[in-house]
């Protein structure tokens, strides 16, 4: 056991809410499944070694923090610094049928649903997401009531501004025939250590655009995990957006529980110098007549790396599954490293399902090509090199949040040297 | 324009090109020819500056700047264009967006401003009609799924925007069919405007029917062995390389 995870079970069991029961499971199977080593295959190629010695340290004074505004976006905006809500959430005009709350605010209706919601679509064999559970005193539930079409984003930031531990959850329930759109972003580069955790219930028909940035950098460690149930003729379509830091690691559970939903999500990478990113995805193919389509693109830079694991699950009853996952890297370095393992588990006879993975050096003779003819060489590269993940931020659905990333993407890749 | 002193160069420790020396002045048009294997496309990468080909010795002066002291883009920004006799298809980039990239770069570098995305179309759109290419092939990546012979014409649409002061033909004419053959031709020919000069490397004379040089030089074993003028292609296509030696005339056959 790491001095880490002890003193956060030392200081969280004291928390005592509504969801204490769910707790004090997660506390039982946290104290029985210990600490993830490098033998523990989930964590075989992310060293917690930066962690596992870390001081658990609580944030002393409240402070407040400028959370990048994106331009032209119509949010509802939530804010998270160093793990506490500043956000005057109460007051908050949320859109007509959509209910936002803390946790501690929560009447007993309410508390009922999100109980249901809490550690039940997580599963719970990920360790961070057992330490989440028992440390996030602050969290939000977020209810869209049956067939209510919500056309502002709920952007959700965690940001942090000194050396903290913070631990934040959200809880979403997409009612019945509802639609929404979340944006889960994380900024940050202050050393600390963070973690952040959200459920989604998709009932049936209804639809959730979904975003999810991991961009903290430099010495901000994040482990989190974004989980999503699929009711019957549910959409999804989740696009992830990972920066590296000294630890960051996002685990994407997608699980189809209804027949005929519908699960797309993009994600893209983009690693500087020294960085690590894992990005563990998982989806279960539950009932019959699903889709599910992944893609995956990332780019590592020098001494980079980058963890990929996609998993496929199809369930002895999930006939006619329609499952692909796509997984594609370029390494600007001989001394980048990716590991890219997907993983395609299939006991349903009738089911179409393709996997790939790739990892591709700079091509030097386009390059060659390109400098022929006068252009930069840091833009050659972007040029060359950039389109196979604008590929993937281009069908982002909402234009405000793709016009907002693709110059912050194409300048952190100008910036990446190649070796 | 280009002035070219005992410049050798070598490819992976091997040499390949053993003293070359050539002058090419404003508005001339110079053809070198030579059997496989002599070093013109060499040549070529040379004067680009392409990674591994080394100058181990002699100069190479473009409007009087040293140009082996330039990086690849530089040269391009000087006014240099290379037309490939292969020319690499990167999906993904499109032609336009290359293109205005490549176009913007230069004038910049030049001093001109930059054009606005309308008036490059316009140029575009102008200089795609020329070599007889589709407008929608502006949108596609560069060269992808391109036939060889749209390939080359799609380099000489380059030249015509990039408007170089001297551009390098590295056999521009291979694979081509007559057709083909005259729509390059025709390209390069309308930029001739007596001060823009232009080096022509083919294998064959066929294409300086076309473009009508005012030098022939033939290039063996890495030098300039004969020049003369443009009879002297017309000497080669009849009793090809073999008053090179018996070397030549074997690897000929």
């Amino acid at each position: 056991m790491s001095q880490w995870l002890n003193e956060v079970i030392e200081s969280a069991s004291a928390t005592s809410d509504f969801l204490a029961p769910v707790r004090k499971q997660s506390l039982r199977s946290l104290g029985q499944m210990g600490w993830p080593g490098r033998r523990n295959e989930a964590w075989r190629f992310t060293p917690l070694t930066s962690l596992d010695k870390r001081q658990v340290k609580h944030s002393q004074s409240a402070t407040s923090a400028e959370v990048p505004v994106i331009e032209g976006l119509d949010a509802l905006e939530l804010v998270f610094v160093d793990g506490k809500l500043t956000t005057d959430i109460e007051t908050l005009a949320a859109p007509e049928g959509v209910s936002v709350s803390s946790f501690a605010n929560l009447d007993d209706k309410q508390q009922q649903v999100a109980s249901d919601l809490f550690g039940q679509i997580k599963p719970h064999h990920h360790v961070f997401g057992l330490v989440n559970d028992i440390a996030s005193e602050q969290g939000i539930f977020i209810d869209v009531a049956e067939g209510v079409t919500v056309d502002k984003v709920i952007r959700i930031t965690n940001t942090v501004t000194q050396d903290v531990d913070a631990h934040t959850r959200i809880l979403v329930r997409i009612g019945k025939g509802a639609s929404a759109k979340i944006f889960e972003d994380g900024q940050g580069a202050q050393a600390s250590m963070s973690t952040a955790f959200s459920e989604f219930a998709i009932e049936d028909n209804a639809h959730l655009e979904h975003y999810r940035f991991a961009m903290m950098t430099g010495e901000a460690m994040q482990v989190g995990g974004t989980h999503f149930r699929l009711g019957n003729e549910s959409t999804l379509n989740s696009t992830v957006v990972g920066y590296g830091s000294e630890l960051s690691r996002l685990d994407v559970d997608i699980i189809h529980a209804g027949e005929h939903a519908n699960a797309k999500m993009n994600a893209v990478y983009l690693l500087a110098e020294g960085e690590l990113f894992d990005l563990h995805s998982n989806i279960e193919h539950a009932v019959p007549n699903g889709v599910t389509e992944e893609n995956a693109r990332g780019i590592i830079g020098d001494r980079a790396r980058a963890v990929f694991n996609g998993r496929i699950h199809i369930h002895r009853d999930a006939q006619n599954t329609l499952a692909e996952l796509n997984n594609r890297n370029l390494l600007l370095s001989r001394r980048g490293i990716i590991n890219t393992k997907p993983e395609l588990e299939i006991y349903a006879d009738d089911v179409k399902c393709a996997h790939g993975a790739t990892v591709a050096e700079i091509d030097d003779e386009a390059l060659f090509y390109l400098l022929t003819r006068g252009v930069e060489r840091s833009k050659a590269l972007v040029m060359l090199n950039f389109g196979f993940i604008q590929e993937l931020v281009n069908q982002m659905p909402d234009a405000a949040i793709r016009e907002w990333l693709l110059p912050k993407l194409s300048e952190r890749f100008a910036h990446m040297e190649v070796k | 324009m280009l002035k070219i002193n005992n410049l050798h160069a070598s490819v992976e420790d091997k040499t390949i090109i053993k003293g070359l020396d050539l002058e090419v002045k404003p508005g001339e048009v110079h053809a070198i020819m030579g059997p496989n294997g002599a070093g013109k496309s060499t040549l070529g990468y040379v004067l680009s500056g392409r990674d591994g080909y080394e100058v181990s010795e002699g100069s190479v002066e473009l409007e009087g700047a040293d140009l082996l002291d330039m990086e690849v883009e530089e040269r391009a920004q000087a006014g240099l264009f290379l037309a490939f006799q292969y020319p690499v298809e990167i999906p993904g980039v499109s032609n336009m967006e290359f293109m205005k990239e490549s176009v913007n770069a230069i004038r910049e570098q030049q001093g001109k401003e930059s054009l606005t995305a309308a008036e490059f179309l316009k140029k575009a759109k102008a200089a795609c009609k020329q070599v007889q290419l589709p407008l929608d092939f502006l949108k596609r990546g560069v060269n992808e799924g391109f036939s060889g012979g749209e390939k080359k014409r799609n380099e000489i649409m380059q030249m015509i925007l990039l408007e170089p002061k001297l551009a390098i033909l590295d056999e521009s004419d291979s694979g081509l069919d007559v057709d083909a053959l005259q729509v390059v031709a025709d390209g390069v020919n309308s930029q001739r405007d007596g001060e823009r000069s232009f080096i022509v490397v083919t294998h064959y004379q066929r294409l300086l029917d076309y473009i009508k040089p005012d030098f022939v030089h033939i290039l063996a074993d890495g030098k300039i062995v004969k020049s003369g003028d443009a009879s002297l292609a017309h000497e080669v296509e009849k009793s090809g390389y073999a008053f090179l030696g018996k070397k030549y005339e074997e690897a000929e056959a």
